[in-house]
């Protein structure tokens, strides 16, 4: 079992309660969790997490134009579409052996950023912090909240808020500073990714082979106005955050429990290196490690591999508890790499979707997700990969990999640090991320502010250079390609939650096979057919909780901070089940605090 | 569709991958727009049709990028 250790306490006779959310508000989808709780114990014994949601993307791809994939999976999601068209871009510049010119791969490393940036922020500030404002605090955690008054905040002089307390009243929904700030900053930032992609969020501009962008000189510096005015945001977020953070740790001491799991991390990489990725698949090694986002997967604290050949082939979906029918006796479409290694069945290549609609059942099945995984060579398990909410892998794996030396960024081995110039009123500032002790709630949370200062980082090296090319006339954008008869080909990439890969297989110059695994199949999964569970069930299952209210009351706040940590991709209402035989329906507003003040 | 039932199709299952005769978009502009050379590099041209010469550099060796 590749499962977290169950946590060893003095026990009490169990006091078993059913709680579930389904669906669970504030994330995009049908995702429910299902959980029993020991009030005696304050603890979790049992989660499970399901999806009543089929998208069956993989099964009308089939046929299709593969020069239209981009468009298509781009309507996968509706926050981070555009993530999706540039991996099918990748897996399909694969499978055309076509290399875009450098200033195209500019243009979509820059809209991309402003996409980390845009998302990372509104999910943040008006969505998670809403778990940590005053008006919730207030309503689970009254002893915290009065301590958080007395509290001063140390970054205050970056901030400028002088309490704890201070800080959760502004991150009060619809009300409170920093929520109606983010909602500015996110129209900005989606404009830096209009200017790059043409359209938020499904992009207009991006193709195969290159993007449609007119790379004029105001294309970039419009979008350099843009971000300049958005960068001391981004350093109060940081400090903002930090302050948040570090007082939760110690106010409520063991709070570093609450959804914490094995570290056990997959990142695949983002920001090509436009001068030397040429999207083979037999340099994929190289061009993968000079990412400027290094992939890597992440075990106990230490790097398996940051090679995107050998992640590519242990990738395993597997079945268990999911509604589908397996299919192994199916005919496989790719046996070999183009390297002549051997590929499983059970890879995304391999893979026929084969839906079976049935009843739920927990002991059996109870989820549309499937249970993708990443087998170790190392020690034969299957590893139940989580994304850590997207920042927090790729900073783990970047900081382990040690591999990006950028002007702006730079990974030591043990942390990363990046450095943003002077804005409008903060100086030049140097932030360091450090490799935190565990894989928490806290510290998925913690990793989202730095990531989009890393982001904005990133930004400003590709401008300069983007820049550079435009001044010196290469503005050549797109390159010409033929549609083979037949080709694979993958992409790796990182949508704003974690891993995103594209499997793309083409005969007749059609698609014969197509799967996508967006990060939500990782962190939701649910358990396999060897019984591991998925992160979220691993991740909330055996959690202390820490809420002062009863069964009567229960909120639920530290299993929801634990679930939407992960920012799960998978709309409102919040429907309530407590113990045996009494519902309770709550309707609430979209966001919690709505009717708040 | 595995053991699904499923109702009579409404709608054609695929539509040919590419109609004879239609511009490919992947087959690049050059022929067709003005102002785009082979090299990948461009004049005034593509970005005006009036004057556009006088919009072009002033000597060979500066590049050519658009007015915007």
């Amino acid at each position: 079992m590749t499962t977290t250790e169950a946590r060893p306490t003095e026990r009490k006779p169990p006091q078993l309660v059913d709680m579930s959310w389904d669906p669970i508000t504030r994330i995009i989808g049908n995702l429910g969790i299902y959980t029993k709780i020991d009030f005696a114990n304050r603890e979790v014994v049992e989660c499970h997490s399901t999806s009543s949601l089929f998208r069956g993307y993989s099964v009308f791809m089939k046929g299709k134009d593969p020069r239209d994939a981009g468009f298509i999976t781009s309507r996968i999601c509706g926050i981070c579409g555009d993530n999706h068209t540039t991996c099918s871009d990748y897996a399909q510049q694969m499978a055309y052996g076509v290399k875009p010119p450098p200033l195209a791969d500019y243009i979509v490393n820059l809209g991309e950023a402003a996409e980390y940036i845009f998302d990372h922020t509104i999910f943040q500030d008006n969505l998670v912090f809403v778990d940590f404002c005053e008006a919730m605090v207030k309503s689970t955690n009254p002893g915290v909240l009065a301590r958080a008054e007395s509290t001063s905040a140390p970054r205050g002089d970056i901030h400028g808020y002088r309490t704890i307390a201070d800080i959760m009243r502004a991150f009060n929904p619809f009300e409170g500073e920093v929520y109606k700030e983010a909602l500015k900053v996110s129209r900005i930032t989606r404009e830096m990714f209009c200017l790059m992609e043409g359209r938020h969020v499904h992009p207009s501009t991006l193709y195969p082979g290159g993007v449609g962008t007119m790379p004029q000189p105001t294309t970039f510096t419009d979008y350099l106005s843009r971000l300049m005015r958005v960068i001391d945001f981004v350093k109060k977020a940081v400090a903002m955050n930090d302050d948040v953070f570090d007082f939760f740790y110690e106010a409520l001491p063991g709070y570093e429990e609450v959804g914490r799991r094995r570290v056990l991390l997959g990142c695949w990489g983002a920001f090509q290196d436009p001068m030397t990725v040429d999207y083979r698949y037999e340099t994929m090694n190289t061009w993968g490690k000079q990412m400027y986002v290094t992939p890597g997967i992440i075990v106990d604290g230490e790097l398996v591999t940051n090679n995107l050949i050998d992640i590519n082939l242990g990738l395993r979906i597997m079945l268990g508890s999911s509604y589908y029918e397996d299919w192994v006796n199916e005919k496989p479409f790719v046996t070999h790499d183009p390297l002549g290694n051997p590929v499983d069945m059970r890879h995304p290549w391999n893979q026929t979707t084969v839906p079976v609609p049935q009843k739920r059942d927990f002991d059996d099945k109870y989820s549309w997700v499937m249970s993708p995984r990443w087998l170790d060579p190392r020690t034969g398990d299957h590893l139940a990969l989580d994304t850590g909410g997207g920042p927090l892998a790729r900073l783990w794996s970047t900081a382990l990999s040690g591999l990006v030396d950028t002007p702006y960024v730079k990974a030591t081995g043990h942390s990363v640090r990046i450095s943003l110039p002077k804005g409008e009123k903060l100086p030049e500032t140097t932030f360091e991320w450090r490799i935190p002790q565990w894989s928490n709630t806290i510290e998925r949370d913690r990793a989202r502010p730095y990531f989009v200062a890393y982001a904005a980082a990133m930004a400003l090296q590709f401008l300069e250079e983007a820049m550079g090319l435009v001044r010196a006339g290469e503005t050549k954008v797109f390159e010409n390609f033929e549609v083979p008869d037949e080709a694979i080909g993958c992409g790796f990439h990182e949508a704003v939650r974690g891993v995103l890969s594209h499997h793309l297989v083409i005969k007749d110059k059609k698609i014969a096979n197509y799967h996508p695994y967006p990060p939500t199949p990782w962190n939701a999964s649910p358990r396999d057919k060897f019984g591991t569970p998925g992160p979220y069930e691993d991740a909330v299952q055996g959690q202390p909780i820490f809420e002062e209210n009863g069964p009567d009351d229960f909120k639920g706040i530290d299993i929801m901070r634990t679930v939407r940590s992960f920012d799960p991709c998978l709309p409102c209402g919040v429907h309530m089940y407590v113990g045996k035989g009494k519902t309770l329906t709550t309707l609430h507003s979209p966001t919690y605090g709505a009717n708040h003040g | 569709m595995g053991s699904i039932r499923v109702g009579r199709a409404q709608a054609r299952p695929d539509t040919p991958r590419h109609v004879m005769g239609m511009h490919q978009g992947n087959r690049g502009p050059y022929k067709d727009q003005k102002g785009h050379h082979e090299d990948g590099t461009a004049d005034a041209r593509r970005s005006t049709g009036i004057h556009w010469k006088r919009h072009d550099t002033l000597a060979e060796t500066m590049p050519n990028i658009s007015p915007g």
